[in-house]
């Protein structure tokens, strides 16, 4: 409560004695300036008439001037070159320079003032230490060939007293204050600023990451209870840091329970086909005695089965892998994308003929190589002419074009698989690139595959900063395009989109697909 | 000529496969389902290729290679990993640690063959030098 109180008593004081004397000062300075300009005019039309009519009259003005202004303590006609040219002070004396024999003012900053050739102010010390106010007022000869400014010197007293009254009523209300705290004002102010000091550090501490920092404070007041809500906050906040940090920690092992489980599942599920494929294959090229044309189609039966298989778990492996964003950005490397089309298209072109679909490929000659993972991009063309087939009827088509494509400025190319398939309904468009879709729960069945291949297409352009997206009409066909950028952005902002279409206007017209790109 | 290849696979029967998938191919056959035995009889008496599976649970398939690598006697001698892992970092780590080629299983009977003969050329025509 004391504190408070002397706090209370001295900030009256303060505030009660502060405004008076920048007031005054404020007064006093403005008024010196007008008075300076009404001098120098008098001064200047004195120096005229000094020219015509002789000494005396400046003389007497000057005087006259000085008389009535006690606060003018000297006055100065200086040339913009800075000669002297007269000086006059409280005395009365009066000195004019003779032509070319002028004393110089050396103070660089009263020479800027005197050739800016403006009414300016400044507080200055004279050589005895005694502090003055110095105003600069043009005066301008008045055929203007040579250029005068007159600096007068006014007496800092008021002030000086102003000052000291302010002082007085400070220090008795102090008097009082401490009169009643007991305490030393200036220990106690101390006091408070050295705590407020050590919670800043202790706040300091704390952003830079020492989080068992806390800060000490005996000082039975506000500061003190700042203090304890400052810990309070800290142990809280180091609470919650901690369960984030365990939780993370948690979650990392999981991670990697999950990706040790599906590596060994994927061991498991691998071995036993191991031997089925070899042992199959040696039936199949006849390596253990010929086979009946019934053995032989059904090991072919069996094969084809097994490779199934095969894939679908491979398919569960990576995408576990992607779902861990390891090895995502992979090696960066320069891709071929129509060398990689090529062999794809040769892989699937075989089990494409045999079901009827008829397949091309139209590649720009100017295709540019792309930066990526020849694998990962591999996988996305296979996965993308896979489901083509999948999904197209005998004598339906599949088209494959590759060219060179910008978007949003940055250069790219652009690879579209369009199909003459079953094509994808509007509800289901929104969720095909979902991991385990099936557009039709019967599809598993009557075209396999486990939802999984546009998951992983979908990570794999992500994993590029490339785009994808689909237009499709039920029952007509779907075209899947995926747009590589020569070289990912390091940004990355905003550059992975994807885009769905349903709009049946803009299927196969090249033209506004074209625009759409843009 | 028959060549020696020595085949480390905990799995009974995809050690069968290789036998008879290395025997069609004219090749001499030794096994081990115990790696940690598999590395004294390599030692021993060193083939002319070994093929190696990585996930076997008395010895990781990459330490017996190191081992078998450190050893002056198998230094030089040809191996192949063939490993249900078929991620890009398994197949990195497996050349850094010594290995000359590296097969996922499943594989096909025709390109393991291949593969193993062109690496026994290969090393016979160094040795031949």
């Amino acid at each position: 409560m004391a504190t408070i109180a002397m706090v209370s008593v001295v900030a009256v004081g303060v505030v009660l004695t502060i405004p008076r004397y920048l007031r005054e000062r404020d007064m006093m300075e403005a008024g010196a300036v007008t008075y300076a300009s009404l001098v120098v005019q008098q001064v200047a039309h004195s120096a005229n008439l000094y020219r015509t009519t002789g000494r005396h009259i400046l003389d007497r003005r000057v005087g006259e001037l000085m008389a009535l202004n006690p606060d003018l303590v000297r006055l100065e006609v200086v040339h913009v070159g800075g000669e002297i040219v007269l000086q006059a002070d409280v005395s009365g004396a009066l000195t004019l320079a003779e032509q070319g024999q002028a004393q110089r003012t050396e103070d660089p900053e009263t020479l800027r003032m005197i050739q800016s050739l403006k009414i300016e102010a400044r507080r200055v010390r004279d050589s005895s230490g005694q502090m003055l106010y110095q105003v600069v007022a043009p005066a301008v000869e008045e055929w203007g060939r040579r250029t005068y400014s007159l600096v007068a010197y006014f007496g800092y007293d008021r002030v000086d007293r102003e000052l000291l009254h302010s002082v007085l009523v400070v220090g008795s209300f102090l008097a009082v204050a401490l009169f009643l705290a007991r305490r030393a004002a200036v220990f106690l102010a101390g006091s408070i600023t050295a705590n407020i000091e050590r919670l800043r550090d202790g706040v300091g501490r704390i952003r830079e990451g020492h989080l068992d920092e806390r800060v000490k404070i005996d000082s039975h007041d506000e500061v003190e209870e700042l203090a304890a809500a400052f810990n309070a906050m800290a142990d809280t906040m180091a609470d919650t840091i901690q369960r984030l940090r365990e939780t993370y920690r948690e979650l990392e092992v999981l991670d990697q329970t999950k990706a040790d489980v599906i590596a060994n599942v994927s061991h498991e599920l691998k071995t036993p086909l191991t031997a089925l494929r070899g042992y199959l294959e040696l039936l199949a090229q006849g390596d253990l005695g010929q086979l009946t044309d019934e053995a032989a189609r059904s090991v072919s039966v069996c094969r084809k089965n097994l490779r199934r298989l095969d894939l679908r778990i491979e398919e569960l492996v990576q995408l576990s892998q992607w779902e861990r964003r390891v090895d995502v950005t992979g090696p960066s490397e320069e891709v071929h994308l129509g060398h990689l089309l090529h062999g794809v298209v040769e892989t699937l072109l075989p089990s494409l003929e045999e079901k009827g679909v008829y397949c091309s490929l139209n590649l720009a000659t100017d295709l540019p190589p792309v930066v990526g993972n020849s694998g990962q991009v591999e996988q996305v063309f296979f996965n993308l002419l896979g489901n083509a087939g999948k999904f197209t009827s005998a004598g339906g088509s599949i088209r494959v074009t590759a060219e060179p494509r910008s978007r949003d400025d940055q250069r790219g190319v652009l690879v579209q698989v369009e199909d003459s398939g079953i094509g994808i309904p509007k509800n289901a468009l929104l969720r095909i690139f979902d991991r385990f879709y099936q557009v039709d729960p019967s599809t598993r069945r009557k075209y396999g595959g486990m939802g999984l291949g546009l998951a992983l297409v979908q990570s794999i352009m992500e994993a590029h900063r490339g785009a994808i997206w689909v237009e499709s009409v039920e029952g007509k066909g779907s075209t899947f395009s995926v747009w590589f950028p020569l070289r990912p952005s390091d940004s990355g902002s905003g550059a992975f989109s994807l885009r769905r279409r349903t709009d049946p206007d803009t299927m196969r017209s090249e033209g506004q697909r074209g625009q759409e790109n843009q | 000529m028959k060549y020696r290849v020595f085949v480390v696979d905990d799995e009974p029967d995809v050690v069968d496969l290789l036998r008879t998938i290395l025997e069609t191919g004219g090749h001499a056959v030794e096994v081990a389902t115990d790696p940690q035995l598999a590395l004294s009889q390599l030692l021993d008496d060193p083939p002319d290729l070994l093929i190696l599976d990585l996930m076997m649970p008395q010895l990781d398939g990459f330490e017996l290679l190191k081992l078998f690598r450190q050893d002056h006697r198998g230094a030089s001698v040809p191996v192949l990993i063939l490993s249900a892992r078929s991620g890009h970092r398994d197949q990195i780590l497996s050349l850094q640690c010594g290995a000359d080629a590296y097969i996922c299983k499943p594989f096909s009977p025709r390109h393991l063959l291949a593969e193993v003969d062109k690496l026994l050329e290969i090393s016979v025509g160094k040795s031949g030098d």
